[in-house]
């Protein structure tokens, strides 16, 4: 089940996605976020829909690889649905039970708010899906650049990401690797009530903690005896500069987001 | 002994690593500062290496070779003494940016030295560190590339790569920032054989087309005999140094400092000791036998008289063949059976794989089982369905008769009865004592506290672990030692069947006997059955009664384990090989000596020659 998690997996397929500046797409999931919060409306969200699976289908990511990401974090999403659904309140009830009022506008309210969840979900993982990690990390990087001005460690920090997305599929490995390891000693993490379960996690999260650090060493050794020093006076292998196909996509982008506007303004007048 | 060799070239313009005396001391400290311990790791040691060179390494582990090693890369720099790497000063900040490019470094662990998540980044990753133009990056990273031919991969992530292609990764992001020296340390400790060559013929190429010295740090001797010179190094001091002819002949310390000889130095050795006059300095396989058919010709041995002679008829004769035993004589035994289990993975999606194909084997109570398989052949699948990790797709397992998929089975008590480890077990040590994780399987089987203590004291006292060890906690080990601990951890629990995938991996040559020895006798004295996963077909042919090839998913070979290595040919075609003896003997048998086809320990191989010169 480990293994399943897709969330900030790089998938190349070479499509015209893939081409586009990081930028571009950190700029396009931005928007497209925000513009799921712009109405709660059937056509809004029936845009939004076309909109995503229309650059689903351009990049050429499998859909049934994306869903696989959403497993992971199932029970996030209904948890907040279910919270939602109860704690809403409405005027037309439909079912009520102590303190738990189901009303209608609760379950409209969890059906938007799941909707919108998957999609913030699918939406930002498909720019991971499409951008590699350095990628992703150059285009933070020179997109935030401006803070560094006030001292904010930019290239820090995007490093540091891009690492964590390097080490998230070693650390799976080995995290299976333990698990299994402690199965084979009797180690039970099936039963028991909450308390015992947690205590039966200090056999798996010791030894991966242990395994982590040292890799973080190790990795420290590795960049420091190669020469970093930090985002100062580094140049890039594929420097960011922004090609025609990009300016095309901030318009298309642009232009997506004015008419899910267009669409609030149309419905509230 | 201090050793300083000395050159011909005296100007600095020869040299590329200087070391003149230097001195390093690890010092650990508690929680508040204080001074708890100092370990001296590098004693007054002198070595110069010339540009070109290909220089290994050799000592056990915590040696001090590592530390060396850094030391050339500016990681760390002497306390006393100096260094020079191509006449900079390591201890001078301003060139240590130089001093990195000159001698790059590669580590041990494939996996975390690579920065990037695809390889052409990761290559760049030193570039674009010291501030190379855009254009010129992608010039060396694909020269790069090329030298180290992983030029088709460079859009793959790192995470897809082998060990070997990882390392030859690594190997190319020093070589993108044209070094003059690479340091590798330790380099294929990690790896498969097949990874082992990858990386070795890569980086004999490096030195020989384009002249990068090479310092190579390693514990492997079949990796040193193609050096041109050998520094041994033993708690911090020089005590050997020279080529490797001069090096491989003081067997006898060599073996002091936990190190041993290349096989065919050893053979040449016991030959020797038996008083037969072979040269000394044999290291290579046809330098040895050169040697014995020279010394056949000039002894006079008549090669056609011996092949008449069957003095030798034991040796010569075929083996029995193994017979898995019938099931009648398995009623009220303990046993482990596989009967005609299949698995995959990913059934039913792209990833489907099938990773084992209709196996039928058999284990019994004191037997010592061999599996081999190259990376990927199913092995580790295999041996996961031997305690209930996996569930086979189709076919039964069946422990001692009972059906361990069924309802009523206590998977507890097979976990118990099956005792499992898998690579590099110390990685799953956890407890603050040792005592305390030796002790968990035992707890976790729910046993009353005075047989938990009796069995975890037991435990570690047959793994050959101090008395006075309990109380310390298991990180602040050596790695053998660890490895020992975990072993415990398993034994503790009773078992009559102990799976050990790779219980050797990473261990220097002492380490690996020891701990090789211990599960022989273990194996032998308590009737456990042990079911040995390696690469190493030495280790193979030394301990194991019985061996089980794997090629593909399915059972090749479950014979003895001389039938099993006669097929020598067809073992390579797997991407495993056969032990060297029988080589050895293969070859002689072609210069006129008489055919051993089921030769596959060294002793054996002595004594038969032995044989030929007593006449």
């Amino acid at each position: 089940m480990i293994r399943d998690i897709t969330i900030g997996q790089y998938y190349p397929s070479g499509s015209v996605i893939h081409l586009l500046d990081a930028r571009v797409k950190l700029f396009a999931t931005m928007i497209f976020i925000i513009s799921l919060f712009i109405e709660k409306s059937v056509i809004n969200y029936l845009l939004a829909t076309l909109f995503l699976f229309g650059m689903i289908k351009v990049s050429k990511v499998p859909v049934r690889y994306i869903l696989r990401g959403l497993k992971a974090v199932f029970f996030l999403l209904l948890f907040s649905c279910v919270m939602n659904m109860f704690f809403t309140r409405g005027e037309t009830i439909l079912w009520q039970w102590g303190v738990l009022v189901l009303s209608r506008e609760g379950m409209i309210n969890a059906a938007y708010t799941g909707v919108r969840l998957v999609y913030l979900i699918i939406g930002s993982s498909l720019m991971t899906f499409t951008t590699t990690p350095n990628e992703l990390t150059d285009g933070i990087e020179k997109a935030f650049r401006p803070l560094n001005k006030i001292r904010v460690p930019v290239h820090e920090f995007a490093m540091m990401m891009s690492i964590a997305l390097r080490f998230i599929p070693i650390l799976m490995e080995e995290l299976d690797k333990i698990m299994k390891a402690q199965s084979a000693r009797c180690a039970n993490f099936e039963e028991g009530n909450i308390m015992e379960r947690a205590k039966n996690m200090i056999p798996i999260m010791i030894p991966l903690f242990v395994s982590a650090i040292q890799r973080a060493n190790d990795l420290a050794l590795a960049m420091e005896s190669r020469c970093y020093q930090g985002g100062e006076g580094r140049t890039k292998m594929y420097p960011l500069v922004y090609k025609s196909r990009d300016w095309w996509a901030y318009a298309f982008i642009l232009l997506y987001f004015l008419v899910m506007v267009g669409i609030k303004i149309l419905i509230r007048s | 002994m201090i050793c300083t060799v000395l050159f011909f070239f005296w100007k600095d313009g020869g040299i590329m690593i200087k070391a003149e005396d230097i001195t390093f001391n690890y010092i650990r400290r508690d929680t508040e500062q204080n001074v708890v311990e100092i370990k001296l790791a590098l004693d007054k040691v002198n070595i110069h290496i010339k540009k070109g060179e290909f220089v290994a390494i050799l000592g056990h582990n915590g040696s001090g070779k590592s530390t060396f090693a850094k030391h050339v890369n500016a990681i760390f720099s002497p306390e006393e003494g100096s260094m020079y790497v191509d006449g900079m000063d390591t201890s001078d900040l301003s060139k240590l940016y130089d001093i990195r490019q000159k001698a790059g470094m590669v580590f041990q662990n494939p996996d975390n030295q690579i920065i990037a998540t695809v390889v052409e980044e990761d290559v760049a990753f030193g570039l674009e560190n010291i501030g190379v133009p855009t254009k010129s990056i992608r010039q060396r990273v694909e020269s790069a590339l090329k030298s180290v031919s992983m030029w088709k991969h460079r859009k793959s992530s790192p995470n897809k790569l082998s060990g070997g292609q990882k390392q030859r990764v690594a190997i190319a992001g020093i070589m993108a920032m044209e070094p003059d020296c690479i340091v590798l340390d330790e380099p294929t400790a990690m790896l498969d054989p097949k990874g082992r060559k990858e990386v070795m013929d890569t980086v004999k190429r490096l030195n020989r087309e384009k002249n990068i010295t090479i310092l190579l740090i390693t514990h492997n001797m079949d990796e040193a005999v193609d050096a041109d010179r050998i520094v041994v190094m033993d708690h911090g001091q020089v005590k050997l140094c020279g080529n490797p002819k001069e090096v491989f002949c003081h067997v006898d310390e060599l073996k002091e400092y936990g190190l041993e000889v290349p096989f065919a130095t050893r053979i040449g050795y016991s030959l020797r000791k038996a008083g037969l006059p072979l040269p000394l300095g044999i290291i290579k396989e046809n330098e040895l036998i050169y040697s014995i058919c020279d010394m056949a010709d000039e002894m006079r041995v008549d090669k056609r008289a011996l092949r008449r002679k069957e003095n030798d008829i034991e040796y010569m004769a075929e083996p029995k063949a193994y017979k898995p035993p019938a099931p009648k004589e398995l009623v009220g035994k303990s046993s482990l059976i596989l009967d005609h289990v299949s698995y995959i993975y990913n059934s039913g999606n792209v990833y489907e794989k099938t990773a084992l194909k209709d196996v039928n084997l058999t284990f019994t109570k004191g037997e010592f089982v061999g599996v081999v398989g190259h990376t990927g052949s199913g092995k580790s699948t295999l041996i996961q369905h031997l305690n209930g990790l996996l569930k086979p797709t189709e076919g039964t397992v069946y422990y001692c008769g009972e059906d361990i998929a069924s309802k009523e089975f206590s998977l507890r008590t097979l976990r118990s009865k099956v005792g499992m480890s898998f690579q590099y077990p110390e990685h799953q040590l956890f407890e603050n004592t040792i005592y305390d994780d030796v002790a968990f399987g035992p707890r976790q089987l729910g046993w009353d506290e005075l047989k938990i203590e009796k069995n975890t004291f037991e435990a570690i006292r047959l793994v050959g672990l101090q008395d006075n060890c309990y109380d310390l906690s298991p990180f602040q080990l050596s790695g053998g030692q660890k490895r020992r601990v975990a072993l415990a951890g398993v034994l503790a629990m009773e078992p009559d069947y102990l799976v050990l995938d790779e219980p050797a991996a990473g261990l220097d040559p002492r380490g690996r006997d020891e701990i090789l020895n211990r599960i022989y006798s273990i194996c032998k004295e308590k009737g456990i059955a042990v079911i040995l996963v390696s690469h190493s077909m030495e280790d193979v042919a030394r301990y194991a009664d019985r061996i089980i090839v794997i090629d593909d998913g399915e059972i090749v070979y479950n014979d003895t384990a001389a039938r099993v290595f006669v097929n020598a040919d067809a073992l390579e075609k797997m991407g495993l090989s056969a032990p060297k003896v029988t080589y050895m003997m293969r070859s002689l048998s072609e210069y006129g000596f008489p055919e051993y086809p089921y030769i596959i320990k060294e002793e054996e191989a002595v004594s038969i020659i032995k044989g030929w010169f007593a006449g």
